[in-house]
């Protein structure tokens, strides 16, 4: 129950937050591009409804632009952003005031953090929805769309993007509980990011942090055939970063 | 009966760098301990100590009769604290930022507005606390402190940038609240001043040594030990020699001469019995003995 109420607490403290907003529009970001490019592009749009496997392409239209870059840049700004919150308002002395156990209140920090990245999976799949009907509704002579929808596809596509995700958020976490300065755990998040994206081609570019999600993209697209074992290692990244990150933290000599 | 006890505290920020050594600080329960000394002697590394905010490094920290190393949650759970600066959520509002701690402390969702009453911020509403001035963060901080009805309330320097006003209020506040709820409070300040008036108890530190503790009566008798009178003659070893055939002993000060008496008929005697031997008599100043030349005088 404790645990509740320390997750309960880190809650209220996203809201109207940036990182709140972030998780939100970021959501529907993409879709609302991918709508307004539908509803322009009326006539292509057209034939593409027709078609038996429209679900299936405007799924992965979507997450085009969103595995490559908007989904890391916008873990590595939530996460930070979450973290931070005690540094910026200097309240680390206020939380590890209360009658809390430290193990619980990095837990709670970390569970609010994930739950908002499910909370953007979960809001941008009603997105990629409604951009996918929305323009049949306002284009005209537009019929609806007639494939059915891929779910078992995108629940396990999200899932994956998920746990690819773990290895940026491990990350980050660790460095915005050890760095007061804000640039550094996005300096370096950007930089790991920069480093994913270089080494794409490389054979072992699944070792590179950050890189398992853009990876998981090109594989479920067709774009690259050779199965790699990301979400392994991604999961392995999650556990020993934030291992290390916990003990770190609670081995901190100045806990405010 | 203590509420807070430690035994030969000490604290080093390196080898060189020694912040806290042996203190041994005695709270009695019930009391208002005004915790005192100059910027940079200790206070609020000893307070962070006693909260569990550094890690001990030497020495013991007993609270409510428990070790706090293995007691700590025990013990934060009747604690209520404010250090150094307030520690708000700037982009929350004053019920928001108390709705965080009730929801930790796991304390009846009254007690909000409850000690918005108490601290005056009941009409603050939706506005942020970013945008409070410095004088509403102290009361929020304090209505934080107070959210759990704690049994002891440490507070670093609560009255810092208030208005002579606001000073006023917090004291009365906090004065209201030990009185009504006996909860045992101690209050670090740089300015014996603003802390006399509240206090029950006080303890005086300087470069990480306690000078001082016990309670405002022991520490104006200590001071009485020591008042006296300076005199500035022309003729000091002149003077001196009258001061000695009339049975008192003086020494020399700088330019004085220290008689360790405050009798009035004594002190126009030997005045007299100067002038009468045609020593010229500049000054005759008594040492003062309010609290804060006491203060002075310790952390000289």
């Amino acid at each position: 129950m404790n645990f509740l109420y320390c997750f309960k607490a880190e809650w209220i403290k996203k809201r109207r937050s940036l990182a709140a907003w972030l998780v939100i529009i970021g959501g529907f970001f993409t879709p609302a591009i991918i709508t307004c490019a539908a509803i322009y592009r009326s006539e292509a749009t057209r034939k593409a409804l027709l078609k038996p496997d429209f679900w299936n392409k405007h799924w992965l239209a979507s997450w085009d632009t969103i595995a490559m870059f908007l989904l890391p840049m916008g873990v590595i700004l939530a996460t930070s952003l979450v973290t931070q919150v005690e540094f910026k308002n200097n309240t680390w002395k206020q939380l590890h005031t209360t009658p809390q156990s430290y193990t619980r209140l990095f837990l709670a920090k970390l569970a609010v953090i994930l739950t908002m990245l499910l909370q953007f999976l979960v809001i941008f799949s009603v997105g990629t929805y409604l951009s996918g009907i929305l323009p049949s509704l306002i284009i005209s002579n537009a019929s609806w769309p007639t494939g059915a929808i891929p779910y078992q596809k995108i629940f396990s596509d999200s899932v994956f993007f998920f746990v690819d995700c773990l290895p940026i958020v491990a990350i980050q976490f660790l460095l915005s509980l050890q760095f007061k300065n804000f640039l550094v755990p996005v300096g370096g998040g950007m930089a790991l990011w920069i480093t994913s994206m270089v080494s794409l081609s490389w054979k072992y570019s699944y070792l590179v942090p950050f890189s398992q999600g853009a990876l998981f993209y090109l594989k479920t697209s067709g774009r690259i055939s050779k199965d790699l074992p990301v979400h392994e290692v991604a999961l392995l990244y999650f556990t020993v970063i934030t291992g290390i990150s916990y003990i770190l933290y609670i081995t901190k000599k100045e806990k405010g | 009966m203590y509420c807070i006890e430690t035994h030969d505290l000490c604290y080093r920020f390196s080898k060189e760098q020694s912040i806290l050594n042996r203190i041994n600080l005695q709270v009695p329960t019930g009391s208002i301990f005004g915790f005192l000394g100059p910027n940079g002697a200790g206070k609020t590394t000893t307070l962070r100590l006693l909260l569990g905010l550094l890690k001990k490094q030497d020495g013991s920290i007993s609270i409510f009769g428990k070790d706090l190393a293995k007691n700590r949650i025990n013990i934060l759970r009747n604690t209520g604290s404010m250090i150094e600066s307030p520690s708000l959520y700037g982009h929350l509002s004053a019920t928001e930022n108390l709705q965080i701690q009730q929801v930790m402390y796991q304390c009846a969702p009254s007690r909000i507005s409850e000690v918005l009453e108490i601290v005056g911020l009941s009409h603050t509403g939706r506005k942020k606390t970013a945008q409070f001035s410095l004088g509403m963060k102290q009361r929020l901080s304090i209505a934080i402190a107070l959210l759990h009805n704690p049994s002891l309330l440490i507070l670093d320097e609560p009255t810092n940038g208030l208005d002579p006003n606001g000073i006023i209020e917090i004291r009365e506040l906090l004065k209201k609240i030990n009185a009504e709820q006996q909860i045992t409070m101690v209050i670090s300040s740089h300015l014996l001043s603003e802390i006399e008036k509240l206090v029950t108890h006080i303890g005086i530190i300087n470069k990480g040594e306690l000078l001082f503790q016990g309670t405002l009566s022991q520490l104006q008798t200590r001071q009485n030990l020591n008042a006296g009178f300076l005199f500035r003659t022309n003729n000091n070893a002149k003077a001196l020699t009258i001061i000695m055939n009339n049975g008192w002993e003086a020494t020399e000060q700088n330019e004085f001469l220290y008689l360790p008496t405050t009798d009035d008929l004594a002190i126009a005697s030997l005045n007299r019995q100067m002038v009468q031997a045609g020593i010229e008599v500049y000054r005759m100043v008594q040492q003062q003995n309010d609290l804060e030349s006491i203060f002075i005088n310790l952390v000289k």
